[in-house]
């Protein structure tokens, strides 16, 4: 009797040029702009209209451009940071997709301290503080995930996720509950909602004309730069490349493992946490919505770029752009919402990752590959 | 590879007729006003916004397409007061939609409809308070305007609610009367939440005083669910109070309709909340406790064009920073009443006091209570002083006293009227 086969083999393919990737890359994105120019024209709006304000985040022609180019960095700097941060996880094949909580946990204790010393401590050194206080609760929070796995080899994986509900309803704990000891909230309003931090916890910013140039942006180039080198360059980055490649190799070579595991998972934790505290402070007040779903946004970032530092610059840029863009373009339409912008970027997205499947494997219909045997 | 080539072949031709296109298409409306501003202006001086393109800005909690509940509540307003005053929504409505309680959020959605001209700016959530406060201050040149908040300026910043405790003592009258007719003292209430709120305990409040001055011995089983909106929770609620206390009928203040469907199918009745829900459960439903919003939108839109580009006039063209209107001025009413299932005159002893109620007589929390004589149709209402007294014993209004201040009802109201029984 002869075996049934499914009908296609997926087989992968010899590696693909970089010349070749670019193509993919550039065809995918057509092909999804295309997808979503016939979702707009069956919604009554003019794609190439809709796409330039899209791209250009209707700044041409706006009353107040810069204002749309702070709160550009404001989504960006967060998403860039994370996605770095989980990057340097997964090179090491530990799957964190604590991104939210860890970000939560950063946000919540910036807030703490905003709260705290916001009224004592000077401009600069109330931000400093905030972001210390940011990157450890954060790289705590991830830490203790990481000192389980080394100790007892528990699932990163669930770990992770179900912290992240853990920190949401931590904060939202803070958010709803409104007694005496509750310094969080605004103590003038009757419902609760979270009180905004003393002047003092505001991210500095560099004024260049009317526009704010928020520190935080420059903080995540030098970020960036520092972990590219960390990465590239340093022992301690090879050491994180060869856990990720196999443990056992790298107990062969000496290395602790369990000690390379828990460093480099505080690092990625704090990273986050710190990105938290940039957005806390930039923000200058908690909300149960702080994340901005970073924590899921940057594991597809990371993926996108396959964990190549310039890469997640250019894959949050460009997924900046369309959350921003979206925002500006469907403001001036009925028929978009929010709804079918998030729409439009899943189906972005969702073709750009198939691109990228179809640059590594191939599908082999059945009897070809039979006649090949 | 010929895949390939074909592939990029497409992909160049895709991109070349994007780009041709990007130049010579009309702009939008959105961005068809360029406007004089340089990188370089001031935010205190941007151009002067022309009345015949003027501009409405939204922020709504969900999606500008709902079909029912809170935000299609609003849009449906903004929009039918929009083509009232001859604007089409279509071209001169902003909206920024599904914007969480975030400031942060908050702020970016007001920098985008400032960015493309808006002149007024509604924002429909309590949580947007601190931001459009802000907001208000960094734009002077636009009109603010928040619902359901009690933050405003003397310039171009006021918050809007309404009398809708005066919709609710109407239903509470229908509701009353089917009781008073099924014999079935118990009415229930499933609620968003209600002594932590103002705006909820003192709609539960007006709500049970209209049912005991139809029927003196009724009672109000309240079931709170701790969120504004949730269908499984509603319902669970309005069946436990069906099952717990075999409420006769079912009133809510929360966003679906789900406890008139569940009133309807166990065979009790109902009065519904923000829109006429006799078409969701025909054979339940009494009367709704309805908002009519496009009459605060049009109020406002208008104002605000008044002001002829000097936004600072707004508080001053609105006649004061917080406007909370109700029957008087049709902002707020009960549905139509359904007559295939409401008591026997229940319509003209409502329409009775909804007469009262308008010319300003007298209001729902004061020390005089209402009891009505139906002959032949004829509605006559008797005024009886009483105290109005919480459910703990204390008294709010001795007897015969005045009305409680407005902010108690907007505002720090706390507690429940005797006859409320939260289960």
């Amino acid at each position: 009797m002869k075996k049934r086969q499914p009908l296609f083999h997926v087989v992968k393919r010899e590696q693909a040029g970089p010349s070749r990737q670019i193509l993919a890359y550039v065809a995918a994105v057509v092909l999804a702009l295309s997808v979503g120019a016939v979702l707009l024209t069956v919604q009554g709006v003019e794609p190439v209209t809709f796409y330039r304000q899209l791209l250009t985040m209707g700044i041409p022609g706006s009353r107040y451009p810069w204002r749309s180019v702070e709160n550009f960095i404001k989504l960006f700097v967060p998403l860039l940071i994370t996605s770095m941060a989980l990057a340097l996880a997964f090179k090491m094949r530990f799957w964190n997709i604590g991104g939210e909580g860890q970000f939560i946990m950063g946000a919540f204790w910036a807030g703490f301290a905003a709260m705290k010393l916001g009224e004592i401590l000077p401009q600069p050194l109330m931000v400093l503080v905030m972001t210390l206080c940011g990157a450890l609760g954060g790289g705590l929070y991830g830490v203790f995930v990481a000192a389980l796995k080394v100790r007892f080899d528990t699932n990163e994986t669930l770990l992770t996720l179900m912290l992240n509900y853990v920190a949401l309803y931590f904060l939202q704990y803070f958010a709803e509950t409104k007694t005496e000891w509750n310094f969080f909230l605004d103590a003038n309003s009757a419902r609760p909602k979270f009180a905004k931090f003393p002047e003092n916890s505001q991210m500095l910013t560099i004024p260049i004309g009317p526009f704010q140039l928020n520190l935080s942006l420059l903080a995540a180039a030098v970020i960036c730069v520092l972990l590219y080198i960390y990465l590239n360059y340093t022992k301690r980055g090879y050491e994180i490349a060869v856990v990720g490649d196999s443990p056992n190799t790298a107990r062969y070579a000496g290395m602790r493992v369990g000690k390379i595991v828990i460093r480099t998972i505080f690092l990625s934790a704090a990273l986050i946490g710190l990105a938290g505290a940039f957005q806390v402070s930039s923000a200058g007040v908690l909300s149960t919505s702080i994340t901005n779903d970073v924590g899921w946004t940057g594991v597809v970032v990371a993926w996108l770029a396959k964990l190549n530092t310039v890469g997640i610059v250019a894959a949050s840029l460009l997924i900046t752009v369309l959350q921003f863009g979206c925002q500006a373009a469907s403001t001036a339409y009925p028929s978009i919402d929010a709804n079918f912008a998030n729409l439009l970027q899943g189906v972005i997205l969702f073709i750009v990752l198939a691109a990228d499947f179809f640059t590594r494997f191939k599908l082999v219909p059945r009897s070809r590959k039979e006649a090949v045997k | 590879m010929k895949k390939i080539l074909a592939l990029a072949l497409a992909a160049a031709m895709s991109l070349s007729l994007v780009a041709c296109g990007g130049g010579n298409t009309s702009t939008p409306a959105a961005s068809s006003k360029p406007g004089a501003s340089g990188s370089g202006a001031d935010v205190s001086t941007p151009p002067p916004a022309d009345s015949g393109e003027f501009k409405v800005g939204a922020i709504y909690i969900n999606s500008q397409n709902d079909t029912a509940g809170y935000t299609f509540q609003h849009h449906n307003g903004i929009t039918t007061a929009m083509k009232d005053l001859g604007m089409d929504p279509a071209t001169d409505l902003l909206i920024v939609d599904t914007v969480a309680e975030n400031y942060d959020d908050v702020c970016k959605a007001i920098d985008t409809l400032a960015n493309q001209g808006a002149n007024i700016i509604f924002g429909i959530s309590f949580g947007y308070i601190d931001a459009m406060n802000d907001k208000a201050a960094e734009y002077p040149d636009i009109c603010f305007s928040h619902g359901t908040g009690y933050m405003a300026n003397d310039t171009n910043f006021n918050n809007y609610f309404g009398r809708i405790y005066q919709a609710r003592y109407l239903a509470g009258i229908a509701a009353g009367l089917k009781s008073a007719e099924l014999g079935n003292n118990s009415i229930g209430y499933v609620a968003a939440y209600n002594t932590e709120y103002a705006e909820t305990c003192s709609g539960i409040n007006a709500f049970a005083l209209g049912a005991q001055s139809a029927n003196p011995d009724a009672t109000v089983y309240v079931k709170k669910i701790n969120t504004w909106g949730d269908e499984n929770l509603e319902r669970q609620a309005a069946q436990a109070l069906v099952d717990t206390y075999n409420c006769g009928v079912i009133s809510q203040h929360c966003d679906s309709a789900q406890p008139q469907l569940v009133a309807q199918e166990n065979n009790v009745f109902g009065c519904g909340y923000n829109s006429d829900m006799t078409e969701q459960a025909p054979n339940a439903h009494l009367t709704a406790a309805i908002w009519h919003w496009n009459v605060y939108y049009q109020t406002a839109i208008q104002a605000a064009m008044d002001c002829a580009g000097d936004a600072s006039k707004f508080v001053e063209k609105m006649g004061g920073n917080a406007y909370y209107a109700g029957l008087a001025e049709g902002f707020v009413d009960a549905s139509p009443v359904n007559e295939a299932v409401a008591a026997p005159d229940t319509a003209a002893v409502m329409d009775a006091v909804r007469r009262l109620i308008k010319s300003g007589d007298w209001d729902v929390f004061t020390g005089v209570k209402l009891s009505y004589t139906v002959v032949d149709g004829k509605v006559e209402i008797i005024k009886t002083d009483a105290d109005l007294a919480d459910n703990q014993g204390n008294v709010i209004v001795a007897a015969g006293g005045p009305s409680v201040d407005d902010g108690v009802i907007k505002g720090s109201m706390n507690y429940n009227v005797a006859g409320v029984q939260e289960g």
